[in-house]
């Protein structure tokens, strides 16, 4: 066997491994029932929730991790490399360990402060969003500055001598050659932001109606043993992921010209 | 145009210190030197795309480097060209007049001027990815003229090109030059190009302005050791200043253990005695002598035996290697073709060459 037909074949295994655990879910699922849960109160709750927190946090995620990225792909600055390092942290540290860090946070004198004086966070909707944030931040940064790196600062270069301010170049010329790299650093974060689970679970519980996402009321549906419920909760988070994968494959692929 | 004030600036390991630079008005300048000697960094800090650590930098008089780069009324074109490729012709070549916000009657009809002498009306629809070579460099080159500026900036924009189209894009270059007057900043390693481009060039070595003028003194006068050897300047003779006859303006020095008498004036400098030396002598200006032909008395004390070691047929030219009887050096001659199909040369022929005393020029070692 040449090494082309190994490689493929280590590929088709993991599809295969995959494809298996998803198909095992199906053993146990009842079609008839799929349409009962899915449009129960609490599930349609925890789906609505499950995707606005997304949302919000990958918004917010955007909205620091950009100007952060651009910062890492454009400039040296002291310390860069440290940055760079901790945008990694919530990659390699367990997210309820992120979770355990943002709860002794809020117990803290700062964090009992903004607690008292903002925004309340713990076992609240901002909580499950802040938990999200934690999570998908870094990787956000990661994922766009990656696009970024693959547009030349030659262009903005050129764009600012030409009489284009430092925003203007950004705008008009780095932002829409990295659109796709930078929709694509979107989805994926938006898909892992609605799976999170550890972190959430941690500083915002698990009370019905009002912080179960998706993935906690999976883990509610397990732990008293409602096999169908769960399967059902699995699959619309499964059908969820593998639509925004899909998505971000699809975005890739269009054509170099905008 | 372009004034450099004891510029510092540091890249990684490399320095570039102390440097002092004027370019004036008009023309095209060539800023030339060997990969890695700061020319791309001394650009990028006129344009203003890299921090220096002190000095001062004036554009047309105006202190500017406290100014961004789209404040700096420069245009540029990188080796890379970096047409934009999500805009076609159209929109990169329309780029800086929007960015400056004219787009009234005279930029029009300056940009349609440009776009009829660059001959490229034909692409204004296509973007920069269907474009051959010739025609991005065509369309990087309107792009940053579009605006009319001052001053253009270029950075090795030639440097990937086939020998027929850079011949066709530097000839381009030179009539866009003339008719629309501006102040040219051309970055190369090029010799040729630089020859045919500049209207001055500045030799840079290792971050140091080593030699600046006009294009001829630059190529046959260089005043520094590196500048020759950049130069691929070829019979270089390590020599000394023995004395000078200050009556007849004439100064002797030894080579090969042999003493020249050279016109003082075909120095870089003033040489006082003693001084060790680096006499140059060009190929072309060695002069292969005819068996039994009468001989100039002022060539008679500088005329050398030997033996033809090798000869190669250059296409423009013949290159012969001679070495003369009893010195341990090898001199090289460049003959055109017909002198050299006259004289009926060979490989291992015994000659004589002259050595005209105004063909040296001398440089101090240090």
């Amino acid at each position: 066997m040449n090494f082309e037909k190994s490689a493929v074949y280590a590929a088709l295994a993991l599809f295969l491994f995959y494809a298996v655990l998803i198909f095992s879910l199906l053993s146990f699922f009842e079609g008839k029932n799929f349409l009962t849960i899915l449009l129960a109160p609490d599930v349609l709750f925890s789906l609505q929730l499950s995707v606005l927190a997304a949302t919000v946090a990958m918004l917010l995620a955007v909205a620091i991790g950009l100007p952060a990225a651009y910062a890492l792909s454009r400039s040296n600055f002291p310390g860069k490399k440290i940055v760079d390092t901790f945008l990694e942290l919530p990659m390699i540290m367990s997210p309820i360990a992120l979770g355990a860090a943002l709860l002794i946070f809020f117990n803290t004198r700062m964090g009992t402060a903004i607690q008292e004086k903002g925004i309340l966070f713990v076992f609240e909707f901002p909580g499950i969003v802040l938990a999200q944030f934690a999570t998908i931040a870094g990787l956000a940064t990661r994922l766009m500055k990656t696009a970024l790196d693959e547009i030349s600062p030659r262009y903005e270069a050129v764009a600012r001598s030409l009489g284009s301010s430092a925003w203007g170049a950004f705008w008009r010329i780095t932002f829409p050659l990295s659109l796709r790299g930078l929709v694509s650093a979107m989805i994926l974060c938006w898909a892992k932001a609605v799976g999170e689970f550890g972190a959430t679970v941690t500083l915002a519980g698990t009370m019905a109606f009002k912080t179960e996402t998706m993935p906690i009321a999976i883990f509610m549906a397990l732990a008293s043993a409602d096999i169908p419920k769960t399967i059902t909760l699995i699959l619309i988070l499964a059908g969820i992921g593998l639509t925004a994968l899909y998505a971000v494959r699809f975005v890739e692929k269009r054509p170099a010209v905008l | 145009m372009i004034e450099l004030r004891n510029l510092h600036l540091r890249a990684g390991a490399f320095r570039i210190e102390n440097l002092d630079l004027e370019i004036k008005e008009k023309g095209i300048h060539v800023l030339l030197g060997p990969t890695g000697s700061g020319k791309t960094l001394i650009l990028e800090s006129i344009i203003g795309l890299r921090r220096f650590q002190e000095g001062k930098i004036f554009i047309g008089g105006r202190e500017v480097q406290n100014l961004p780069p789209e404040q700096r009324e420069i245009s540029y074109v990188p080796q890379d060209l970096a047409l934009f490729p999500h805009l076609t012709v159209k929109q990169n070549l329309l780029f800086g007049l929007r960015a400056k916000k004219r787009s009234g009657g005279e930029s029009a009809a300056h940009l349609g001027h440009l776009i009829e002498a660059l001959k490229i009306g034909h692409l204004l629809e296509r973007y920069p990815q269907g474009l051959s070579g010739g025609e991005k460099q065509r369309v990087a080159l309107g792009r940053a003229l579009a605006t009319a500026p001052k001053l253009l900036l270029l950075d090795e924009p030639l440097a990937a090109l086939d020998p027929a189209l850079k011949s066709e894009i530097q000839q381009l270059l030179i009539s866009l030059h003339r008719s629309l007057q501006f102040t040219a900043l051309h970055v190369t390693h090029d010799l040729d190009e630089a020859y045919l481009l500049g209207d001055t060039v500045i030799v840079l070595i290792n971050g140091k302005v080593e030699q600046r003028g006009n294009k001829e003194d630059v190529f046959l006068r260089p005043r520094t050791v590196p500048t020759a050897q950049f130069l691929g300047l070829r019979n270089l003779f390590p020599g000394r200043v023995l004395r000078r006859d200050e009556t007849d303006g004439l100064m002797v020095v030894s080579f090969w253990g042999k003493e020249i008498k050279i016109p003082s004036d075909h120095s870089a400098g003033r040489l006082a005695p003693g001084m060790e030396v680096i006499l140059y002598l060009r190929p072309e200006e060695v002069l292969v002598l005819r068996e039994g032909k009468p001989i100039k008395e002022s060539l008679r004390p500088n005329i050398l035996m030997g033996e033809i070691l090798r000869i190669l047929d250059r296409g423009t030219h013949r290159w012969v290697l001679f070495r003369p009887l009893g010195v341990d050096g090898h001199l090289e001659i460049n003959l055109p073709n017909y002198v050299f199909r006259n004289l009926a040369l060979e490989e291992g022929q015994k000659i004589r060459v002259a050595m005209r005393r105004e063909s040296f020029w001398v440089i101090p070692s240090h």
